[in-house]
C-alpha cells in the first residue's frame, strides 16, 4: 500500500513540475507584458525602465530558477497589473468559485440523477427518448448563449432574478443552472447506463421474482450500486466545472477564478495566470490522486494489480 | 406561499425597487480597477473610480478648458519653471489639510523612476517639484514644455503623511484623497464603493454612495441597465445602443473622444513606399462610410492626426477625397508594384469591422492586402520593430495621449526619433520640435497646421476618424460625457 502511494504521489509531483515549467515558458513566449503596461506613446527608454523595474530584463534562466524556488516556498509573486500579492488575489476569488461549483453540482445532481433513473426505468419508451433529447440539447447549448438568454428572460423581462453580480441567493441561481447544465447531461447519461447495467443483473431478477416492487428495488439496491460510477465521475467533473466557470463567470460578472483568468490573460498579468493555471492543475492532479486512493479502499483488486 | 416562490418574489421586488433608491448610483464598468493608487496603473476602469477619490492639480471643465482644481493659479517664472498656487482650505478625507508639501510630494513620487509608475512617460519632462514660501509649488521642466498644464490635468494629489506611513500596497487598498467621494469598500473582483464626502470644498456629489462594478460582458451590462440593476454602463457599441432604443427608461449618451483612428503605412517598403500608391490607397478609403455608416456611435471623419478636442487642431485641413475609380486607375498604372503582397497588422482590441472594411476598400482598387491578427503585445512589438523594414506594411491604431494636445499623437507617429514613426523628414522633425518646445500658442498652432498639411499632402499616415465613446444610462440620470472619458460623479445629477 505504501509503495503504491509513493508511486502515485511521485507521478503527481512530476506532473505538477511539468505544468509549472510549461506555464512559465509558454506564457513568456506569447508576448511582452511591458508593452501593455505603459501608454502607447511611451518611448523606448520608458519601456526599458519599466522592464527593469519588474525584473523582466534578466535572463530567462535566472527568472525561471527564481520562479521554481518561489514555488517551493509557496510564494506566488506579485501581480504587475493589480499591484498586489498574487496569493491575496487568488484567496479573494476562491470562495466565489467554490460557491458557484457547489451550486452547479447541486443543480446537476438533483436534476441529472432522477432524469437518468427515469430514462433507465422507461427505456425503450417515448418518455425516455424525449428526456434523452432534452438532455442532449442541454449538453449542446453553449453556456455563453444559454447564460445570456436566461439573463434576458429572468433578469430583464420577468425581473425575477438579478441579471448579474453576487450578493444574494438569487444571484447564484442563474449562473449555477448555466454551469450545471453541462454536468447535468453527463450525470443523467451515466446514471442511465449504470441503472440499466444493474437491471440486467441476476439479483434484480431474483428480487423481482420474490415480488419486490420497483420503488423498493430502486431505493434498496439500484441507487446504491449505481452510485459508484457517479462518485468517480465527480472527480472528473470538478475540472470540467473549473473550465466552464471561465465562460459562465464572464457572462454573469461572477467574480471567481474563471473571470480572474480571462481578465489576467487579457492584461498579460503573468503572475496571476500562472497561479490560476497551477491551482487548476493542482486541483485536477489531487482529485485524481484521491480517486486512485479511494479505488484501493473500495476495490482491493486495484491495489494488487496497480491499475485503476 | 412556498419558500422558493417567496424568495424569488422578494428578489424580484428588490430588483424592481432599485431605481426608487435614487440617492445611490451603480455603474457597470468592463473590469475592476487595476489600482486605486492614482500614481500606479492608468486605464479607464481605474481612473473612472479614482478620479472621484482624488483631486487633480488642475482639471478640464465639460467644454474641455483647463480650469483650477487644487492649483488656483499658475504662472511661468521662466521657460522651464511653472509656479502653482495651492488652494487653501482643502482637507483630505482623514481631516488633514492638503498642503503645498502634498502637491510637491505627489509630483516627485510619480516622476521617480524607482517608483515605477506606468504613467512615468506622461510626466518625465518634469525634473522636480519644490515648495516655495507658503502655498506655492515650483515645477521645473527639462526644457520648455508647453503640454505641462495638459499633463497636470491627470496628476492626482495624494496625502504625503498617509502614503509614507502605510506604504504603497496598503494605500492602494485603502486610498485617502481629497475628492468629492471617499473610498468606502473594495470588494475584490466585484465592486468598489465610494461614499459622498460631505465636507468637499467644491461642488458636492448628488449620490450618497456610488458603486462601480466589474461586468466584462457587454450583453450583461445592457441587461443590467434594462433590468434596473445598473444606472450607468460603459463600453457600448452602436449595436448595443440599438437594443436600448424604444425603452423609455434608458438612454444612450455619446461624445467624440480625443482618440484618433488612423492607418499607418510603412514608407520603407513597397507598395506604400511609392507616394502615388499611397495617394491611391487614400482615395480608396471612404472615411465617412466608416465613421458614420459602419460605426455610427458618434465618430467623426478626420483628415489630421488630431481632433477638435486637441490643442493644435487646424481648421483649414481639407477632408480626404474619396474616389475609388481614380484610385483603381493609379493602381492599374503601377500594377506590378501595387500587387506586392502587404500585411495589415491588427490586434483584437481594435474594431475588426474597420480593419476588414479598410482591407476590402484597398483590395477593391487592386491592392493585395491580407490581415494579420495577433495578440496585443505581439502587434505592438511588430509595429515598432527596431528595424523599420520588418514592420508590417499597414497597421491600424486608435490613439489617445490623454493630454488633448496635438503633440501627444503627432510627435510619436511622425518624428524620426520616435520608435513608432515611419517618417524620416527633416522639415517635419523641425516643426514638431518647434511646437513641442515653444510656449507661444500661436507659434505652436502655426507649426501644427503645417505638420497636418504635410501629412495630408504627402499621405504619410492616413487619419480616418475621431473615435466616440458610448454610454448607456437611466433616462433620469444627467451626465455629460467628456472627450477625456472621465466620469466625475459630482458633475452628474438626477433629473427628477
Amino acid at each position: 500500500m505504501l509503495r503504491f502511494l509513493l508511486q502515485r504521489g511521485g507521478q503527481a509531483l512530476v506532473a505538477v513540475f511539468g505544468v509549472v515549467t510549461l506555464v512559465f515558458f509558454i506564457q513568456r513566449l506569447t508576448g511582452d507584458p511591458v508593452l501593455l503596461l505603459v501608454p502607447e506613446t511611451a518611448t523606448e527608454q520608458d519601456i526599458e525602465a519599466m522592464r527593469a523595474t519588474l525584473g523582466l530584463d534578466r535572463p530567462m534562466g535566472v527568472q525561471y530558477l527564481e520562479f521554481l524556488f518561489d514555488m517551493l516556498r509557496f510564494d506566488l509573486g506579485r501581480s504587475f497589473v493589480q499591484n498586489a500579492p498574487v496569493w491575496d488575489i487568488l484567496v479573494s476569488r476562491i470562495p466565489q468559485t467554490l460557491q458557484l461549483a457547489a451550486g452547479a453540482l447541486t443543480v446537476a445532481l438533483l436534476i441529472g440523477l432522477p432524469l437518468g433513473l427515469i430514462m433507465a426505468l422507461t427505456r425503450g419508451r417515448a418518455v425516455s427518448r424525449i428526456i434523452m433529447g432534452g438532455v442532449l440539447a442541454f449538453q449542446s447549448l453553449p453556456t455563453f448563449w444559454s447564460g445570456i438568454m436566461m439573463i434576458l428572460v429572468f433578469g430583464v423581462w420577468l425581473k425575477w432574478l438579478p441579471p448579474s453580480g453576487i450578493g444574494t441567493f438569487g444571484h447564484l441561481v442563474m449562473p449555477s443552472i448555466a454551469l450545471g447544465l453541462l454536468s447535468l447531461a453527463t450525470y443523467a447519461r451515466i446514471m442511465r447506463s449504470a441503472v440499466i447495467d444493474e437491471l440486467g443483473k441476476d439479483y434484480v431478477r431474483s428480487a423481482r421474482a420474490r415480488g419486490v416492487g420497483t420503488g423498493r428495488l430502486v431505493r434498496r439496491h439500484l441507487l446504491r450500486n449505481a452510485s459508484i460510477p457517479v462518485i468517480s465521475i465527480t472527480a472528473l467533473e470538478l475540472s470540467q466545472l473549473l473550465a466552464g466557470a471561465v465562460i459562465v463567470e464572464t457572462v454573469f460578472a461572477w467574480p471567481g477564478l474563471g473571470l480572474l483568468t480571462v481578465q489576467s490573460i487579457a492584461s498579460r498579468d503573468f503572475m496571476v495566470v500562472q497561479a490560476v493555471v497551477l491551482l487548476g492543475a493542482f486541483v485536477t492532479i489531487a482529485a485524481n490522486l484521491a480517486a486512485d486512493i479511494l479505488y484501493t479502499v473500495v476495490d482491493p483488486r486495484v491495489r494488487l494489480t496497480g491499475k485503476s | 406561499m412556498r419558500p422558493l416562490t417567496g424568495l424569488l418574489t422578494g428578489v424580484a421586488l428588490a430588483v424592481l425597487a432599485l431605481p426608487a433608491f435614487a440617492r445611490d448610483l451603480t455603474i457597470d464598468l468592463t473590469g475592476e480597477p487595476s489600482s486605486l493608487d492614482p500614481h500606479m496603473q492608468w486605464n479607464p476602469d481605474s481612473y473612472y473610480v479614482y478620479r472621484n477619490i482624488f483631486d487633480n492639480v488642475v482639471t478640464r471643465d465639460n467644454d474641455g478648458e483647463i480650469v483650477p482644481q487644487i492649483a488656483t493659479e499658475w504662472e511661468y517664472a521662466g521657460d522651464t519653471e511653472l509656479v502653482l498656487t495651492i488652494r487653501e482650505g482643502v482637507t483630505f478625507h482623514d481631516g488633514t489639510p492638503l498642503t503645498a508639501e502634498d502637491v510637491a510630494f505627489s509630483v516627485n513620487r510619480i516622476i521617480d523612476p524607482e517608483f515605477g509608475s506606468p504613467q512615468l512617460g506622461q510626466f518625465n519632462q518634469i525634473e522636480m517639484a519644490e515648495v516655495m514660501d507658503g502655498n506655492k509649488v515650483k515645477l521645473t521642466t527639462k526644457g520648455p514644455y508647453p503640454a505641462l498644464m495638459a499633463q497636470l490635468v491627470k496628476l492626482s494629489v495624494v496625502p504625503q503623511h498617509i502614503v509614507e506611513e502605510i506604504g504603497k500596497d496598503a494605500f492602494n487598498l485603502a486610498p485617502v484623497g481629497s475628492g468629492p467621494y471617499s473610498f468606502d469598500e473594495w470588494n475584490r473582483g466585484v465592486s468598489v464603493t465610494l461614499a459622498k464626502n460631505d465636507g468637499y470644498w467644491g461642488q458636492e456629489g448628488p449620490f450618497d454612495t456610488a458603486t462601480f462594478r466589474a461586468v466584462p460582458d457587454a450583453a450583461t451590462r445592457i441587461a443590467d441597465l434594462q433590468a434596473g440593476a445598473a444606472d450607468l454602463v460603459v463600453g457600448l457599441d452602436s449595436d448595443g445602443a440599438m437594443q436600448l432604443t424604444g425603452n423609455p427608461a434608458v438612454k444612450t449618451l455619446s461624445t467624440p473622444t480625443e482618440r484618433v483612428a488612423f492607418m499607418g503605412m510603412n514608407l520603407d517598403k513597397p507598395p506604400f513606399s511609392d507616394p502615388e500608391l499611397r495617394r491611391a490607397a487614400s482615395l480608396a478609403i471612404d472615411s465617412v462610410a466608416i465613421a458614420e455608416g459602419l460605426l455610427g456611435a458618434g465618430e467623426v471623419p478626420m483628415a489630421q492626426l488630431s481632433s477638435p478636442a486637441h490643442f493644435g487642431y487646424a481648421e483649414g485641413i481639407a477632408p480626404y477625397d474619396y474616389d475609388p475609380e481614380q484610385a483603381a486607375e493609379i493602381v492599374a498604372g503601377k500594377a506590378e508594384l501595387a500587387a506586392t503582397p502587404a500585411t495589415f497588422a491588427t490586434a483584437p482590441v481594435f474594431d475588426q469591422r474597420v480593419v476588414q472594411a479598410l482591407q476590402q476598400m484597398l483590395n477593391d482598387v487592386g491592392f493585395d492586402i491580407s490581415i494579420s491578427m495577433t495578440d496585443m503585445p505581439t502587434y505592438l512589438a511588430a509595429a515598432r520593430a527596431p528595424d523599420r523594414a520588418e514592420r508590417p506594411e499597414l497597421n491600424f491604431g486608435r490613439w489617445s495621449c490623454a493630454c488633448q494636445d496635438a503633440d501627444g499623437i503627432a510627435y510619436p507617429l511622425l518624428h524620426s526619433g520616435s520608435s513608432w514613426s515611419r517618417v524620416n523628414r527633416a522639415d517635419l522633425d523641425a516643426l514638431l520640435e518647434e511646437a513641442r518646445t515653444s510656449l507661444d500658442e500661436n507659434v505652436r498652432l502655426a507649426a501644427y497646421e503645417k505638420v497636418h498639411q504635410i501629412v495630408r499632402d504627402d499621405y504619410l499616415v492616413r487619419p480616418i476618424y475621431q473615435a466616440a465613446v458610448l454610454y448607456g444610462a437611466r433616462a433620469e440620470l444627467e451626465f455629460e460625457p467628456t472627450a477625456n472619458e472621465s466620469m466625475f460623479l459630482n458633475r452628474m445629477s438626477w433629473s427628477e
